[in-house]
């Protein structure tokens, strides 16, 4: 049995960040979770998919982020406690709806978890959702350590029903992905059946329509709600003073960021002068609380990541409370005292606090960095960011690339967000040109492909892969039909959303729970749509390339090719291997004019190495997933393949 | 001759618009490919010698050593280089050519040839619309498909390095002259391999004053004619000035002076009219229709022509004193503006970097008082 479902409350046990999440979640009585993978937010819906069954949940990976959060909005409406759980970067893709829930507020207890990303670790932005609680005006929770994370959540969903709003528990990959001892509470029991009443007041979200007019009415409400919230948040346990009464310097911090900040304050040991108010509720803020501790203190640091959020709120507070407060000295990412991108941790509040304090720490060797990167660099073996060995998409790129090198007119193409963004690098030979969020290649292509007219003649290709084109891959190829865009959209199908854990989505006959779904035919929606449509293998090299010269050279419109072949890690394929690969050293040419190590100077799967002393490529059997892909590109046929019999 | 890479080769010679896409640069590795008439580079090569740049006829090409080579003395000063011997010619009966482009002198040696055994494979050019590619042929009964010429720059090399390839030993080829200057920088062995044979059975060159750019050829003709059905395209003699264009759609006029604009900037630099270094060489007989002019250069190439006229495959007189000063006034014109050219650009014995051609000084000093 799960951990998550253990019933001996009062028990402790090691669980990572998403799963105290989960696990408050479950004692919450959540009965309907569902979001888009992401990492880190990716396992707690996981999480939930496993023990749906146990503990009777309705769990689903939705098509993007916004349908997740109107998905888990009908079961809050029908009664039922529900969750929504995204990365950072999902929240601008529900925002909409978001916007537009804050203001028709919710039934049930409602929880939406924002996992962000601060460094960018596995995102290509470094995304706030902590902005969009006070955007859209809704209370923000932000847990400081895994017991919290457990305590909190379950408490969101207590604070939504009383408030009937939708509550922001926000997380953050150090949190997400680190684990930590909690002690587990009581799981209840609950068989509340689902009814959507409407039968009520037009004005009356609990019992009539639940829709946002009258707006001046209803967004009134919220705010009255929210002020109501703030008095709660007064007194919650989840915000923290640890120090001396009036202390020199007050740290003002949330989440992550107040760990580091304790073990800052230690070991420098500064106790004695410097203190902490640690903020769990985020926002609103309560206003009283952080007053008092300002009055008291001589200064005030803040650290949090990303964003000045808690700085900038403080900050307002303190000048419309300075009768109170008094003129104080506020240091945080605004002044430059903590740097305002990028990951925090304990050396950077070190750093700020020996030059607010003035007390000297030299917790590393002032040449500790240099050296480190100098054995880093000499010592570890180099690993580049690439595709997997037998990844399909390094055979996609290779026929993409050299189509378009062969065309000779400057073709480019525009990416988007999945493993597949590596093919900005070297690992995709450089091809993608503009990556920006999901879909949007397919966007961009589209504009780029009406640039005709202006005398643009270069090819103009996207690539897509198949949750992102169910997530936000239609709108824009609908578009670039519509609009007569001479643009190729190539879906990368590698059946999964690979990159964040192989997440079923709805190309696929399973669903989240793991029980059979419909499957929707890729191919038959974009035919439907009105594009053309050619499939082929990627590992086919010779055909999809012949495919994609016909379509670049000779296609007019927005055109669609589906290279399908499985990701290389699926749970299909992992471990075994179509071809037993080997190279005859006595054909490989080398580094000799007629090839030049095209196989591991330039293809570079991790699989094939270079033997310097031989002078010869080889195969590192444990490495070389056996996808044959490398036999079609030698020039001397040196790399030979033979099927592996079952 | 002074080597170097792929990276002098794109830079020197494709990004300069010096390439001609012979093709003499592909089809020997992974890196250089030909298409649509145009040479692309796929990925760098780290290599800072190779074949690549060894064998382009647009960089550092060294006359004396290729005329030491093939005809054992250096690079002179004649209009038309090494002869044997000029005829006037046409296919003879034996070799039953239905269609050719002038009068089939070149399908009919190329296919005795091949018959006899003089060549083991013909490389020659089938056309797809305008476009020109290389075909390895080794039936004798397969060349009369591939007569008549096309006016786009072909990668016609590159099916002599896969005829290499594949092992071929007796190669013929018929090429422009740019293309039959690579084939001869193949035949010296420029990177020095060891148990190195000439591949080369026969090397049978067309006259060319310039070639056209496919991409730019398709250009023109796309708003004039259907050119998914092209069948035919001829310059008649002159003061016709046109291009007549035959397709499913009839057949058009298009003015030379609008053709001229699709010629390559690189035909600009070709001192070779008459393929100075092949075998055979052959060409149009100016104002005589239905006739070539044939130049044997080499003991190989009057041979097969000798047996081919005994064997009835091609019909051929001495060519008069008058007809030969006119065929090379028309060379030395051509040599002496491409040499003009180079000079003025400082491409030819440039003392640094790399020269389109080398050769002795002297000589180059009296072509251009000539
Ligand atoms: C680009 C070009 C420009 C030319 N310019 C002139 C000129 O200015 N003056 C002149 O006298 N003659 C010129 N010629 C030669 C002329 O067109 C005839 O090819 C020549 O007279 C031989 O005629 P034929 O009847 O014997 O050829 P055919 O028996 O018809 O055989 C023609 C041969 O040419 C080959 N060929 C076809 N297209 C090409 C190509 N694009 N590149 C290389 N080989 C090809 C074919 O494979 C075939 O073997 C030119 C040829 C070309 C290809
Ligand atoms: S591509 Fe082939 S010939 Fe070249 S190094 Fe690799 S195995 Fe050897
Ligand atoms: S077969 Fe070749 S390309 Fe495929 S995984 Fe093995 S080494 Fe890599
Ligand atoms: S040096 Fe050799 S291997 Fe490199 S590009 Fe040139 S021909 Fe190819
Ligand atoms: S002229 Fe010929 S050999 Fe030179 S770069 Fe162009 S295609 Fe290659």
């Amino acid at each position: 049995m799960s951990v998550l479902t253990d019933k001996n409350a009062g028990k402790t046990a090691l669980l990572m960040g998403n799963e105290a999440l989960v696990r408050g979640a479950l004692e919450a009585g959540v009965r309907v979770a569902a979001g888009y993978p992401g990492t880190p937010s990716s396992d707690i819906i996981e999480n939930l998919a496993k023990v749906a069954d146990e503990r009777n949940i309705y769990v689903e990976w939705s098509v993007n982020e916004k349908v997740s959060l109107e998905v888990a909005a009908a079961g809050s409406f029908a009664g039922l406690r529900s969750l929504c759980v995204m990365k950072q970067n999902g929240v601008n893709v529900a925002s909409d709806f978001l916007l537009h829930l804050a203001l028709s507020g919710t039934r049930a207890g409602m929880v939406l978890i924002p996992c962000d990303d601060p460094g960018s670790i596995s995102s290509v932005n470094e995304g706030e959702s902590r902005h969009f609680a006070r955007l859209v005006e809704v209370p923000l929770l932000e847990p400081g350590n895994f017991q919290e994370a457990r305590e909190m959540v379950r408490w969101a969903f207590e604070l939504s029903e009383q408030f009937r709003t939708l509550v922001m528990v926000r997380s953050v990959t150090r949190l997400s992905h680190a684990s930590g001892n909690v002690t587990l509470g009581e799981l209840p029991e609950s068989d509340t059946k689902a009814y959507f009443r409407f039968d009520g007041n037009l004005l009356d979200a609990q019992t009539g329509p639940v829709i946002t007019a009258p707006v001046p009415m209803r967004h009134a409400n919220q705010q009255k709600k929210l002020k109501q919230i703030a008095e709660v948040f007064e007194t919650s346990k989840f915000n923290t003073y640890t120090g001396p009464e009036k202390p020199e310097l007050l740290i003002i911090t949330s989440s992550a960021c107040s760990l580091y900040s304790v073990e800052a304050v230690s070991l420098l040991k500064l106790e004695d002068r410097v203190g902490i108010l640690k903020l769990g509720t985020t926002w609103p803020l309560p206003e009283k609380l952080v007053k008092s501790h300002i009055t008291k203190a001589g200064a005030v640091l803040f650290v949090e990541e990303v964003l000045p959020f808690l700085e900038e709120n403080v900050k307002v507070l303190a000048l419309d409370s300075i009768e109170e407060t008094g003129i104080k000295k506020y240091y945080g990412k605004i002044n430059g005292t903590i740097p305002s991108v990028n990951e925090m941790n304990p050396d950077h509040v070190i750093k700020a606090l020996t030059s607010i304090i003035g007390v000297e720490y030299s917790g590393m060797p002032a040449d500790y960095e240099q050296k480190a990167n100098i054995a880093m660099f000499t010592k570890a073996p180099a690993r580049e960011l690439t595709f997997c060995p037998g990844c399909p998409h390094r055979a996609s790129f290779w026929s993409i690339h050299n189509s378009l090198a062969m065309d000779n007119r400057d073709g480019f193409v525009c990416g988007d967000i999945g493993c597949y963004t590596m093919a900005i690098l070297g690992a995709g030979f450089n091809s993608i040109k503009t990556a920006h969020a999901m879909g949007s290649g397919t966007g961009i292509a589209s504009g780029f492909g009406k640039l005709g007219m202006f005398g643009m003649e270069q090819p103009v290709v996207s690539v897509c892969g198949d949750s992102t084109f169910f997530h936000a891959g239609m709108p824009p190829l609908v578009n670039a039909i519509h609009n007569g865009s001479d643009m190729l959209m190539i879906i990368l199908d590698n059946r999964g959303t690979a990159m964040t854990g192989f997440q079923p989505h709805p190309g696929l006959e399973v669903d989240a729970m793991g029980n059979r779904a419909d499957a929707t035919d890729i191919a038959e929606v974009c035919r439907a749509l009105g594009a053309t449509v050619v499939t082929s293998d990627p590992f086919d090299i010779a055909g999809t390339q012949e495919k994609l010269m016909d379509t670049i050279e000779n296609g007019k419109g927005a055109r669609v090719m589906i290279l399908r072949q499985i990701c290389a890690l699926s749970p299909e394929k992992k471990g075994k291997k179509q071809y037993e690969v080997t190279v005859d050293t006595s054909l490989c040419r080398g580094t000799d004019c007629g090839c030049d190590r095209l196989c591991t100077r330039v293809f570079r799967c991790p699989g094939l190495v270079w033997n310097k002393a031989g002078g010869h490529a080889q195969i590192d059997e444990i490495i070389c997933a056996g996808c044959g892909v490398c036999t079609d590109i030698c020039p001397a046929g040196a790399i030979k393949r033979s099927e592996v019999t079952k | 001759m002074q080597l170097a890479g792929s990276k002098e080769l794109v830079s020197g010679v494709i990004k300069n618009d010096l390439c001609i896409g012979c093709g003499a640069c592909v089809s020997l590795c992974p890196y250089f490919k030909s298409h649509n008439g145009k040479t692309v580079m796929l990925f760098q090569c780290s290599r800072d010698k190779g074949r690549c740049f060894a064998y382009c006829p647009r960089v550092e090409v060294d006359l004396d050593g290729i005329s030491q080579y093939i005809y054992g003395r250096p690079y002179g000063t004649e209009a038309m280089g090494n002869y044997i011997t000029i005829r006037s010619s046409r296919a003879g009966a034996a070799a039953g050519l239905k269609t050719f482009q002038t009068a089939g002198t070149v399908s009919s040696l190329m296919m005795f040839a091949l018959g006899k055994g003089v060549i083991d494979s013909a490389v020659v050019t089938a056309r797809d619309g305008v476009k020109g590619k290389p075909v390895v042929v080794t039936d004798a009964s397969k060349i009369p498909g591939y007569a008549a010429t096309g006016y786009s720059a072909a990668p016609v090399a590159s099916g002599f390095n896969e005829a290499m390839n594949a092992g071929y030993k007796k190669i013929g080829i018929v090429g422009t002259p740019c293309q039959v200057n690579a084939v001869a920088q193949i035949r010296t062995n420029p990177m020095e391999t060891e148990n190195f044979t000439d591949p080369s059975g026969m090397v049978i060159g067309l006259f060319c004053t310039w070639a056209l750019d496919t991409g730019a050829f398709l250009k023109i003709l796309r708003d004039k004619t259907d050119i998914a059905s092209i069948k035919r395209y001829d310059i008649p003699p002159p003061p016709a000035g046109v291009m007549k264009v035959q397709s499913g759609s009839g057949t058009v006029d298009i003015p030379l002076t609008e053709i001229r604009g699709a010629i390559p900037g690189s035909c600009s630099y070709c001192h070779d009219m008459t393929a100075e270094f092949a075998d055979i060489s052959v060409g149009v007989f100016e104002g005589r229709e239905k006739l070539n002019i044939l130049i044997t250069r080499t003991r190989r190439g009057e041979e097969l022509v000798q047996a081919a006229i005994s064997a009835g495959f091609l019909e051929a007189e001495t060519l008069g004193d008058k007809d030969i000063s006119e065929l090379a006034a028309a060379s030395m014109n051509k040599k002496k503006r491409a040499l003009a050219r180079l000079a003025l650009e400082n491409k030819i014995n440039s003392a640094e970097g790399i020269s389109v051609l080398r050769m002795n000084g002297e000589i180059l000093k009296q072509l251009e008082t000539m």
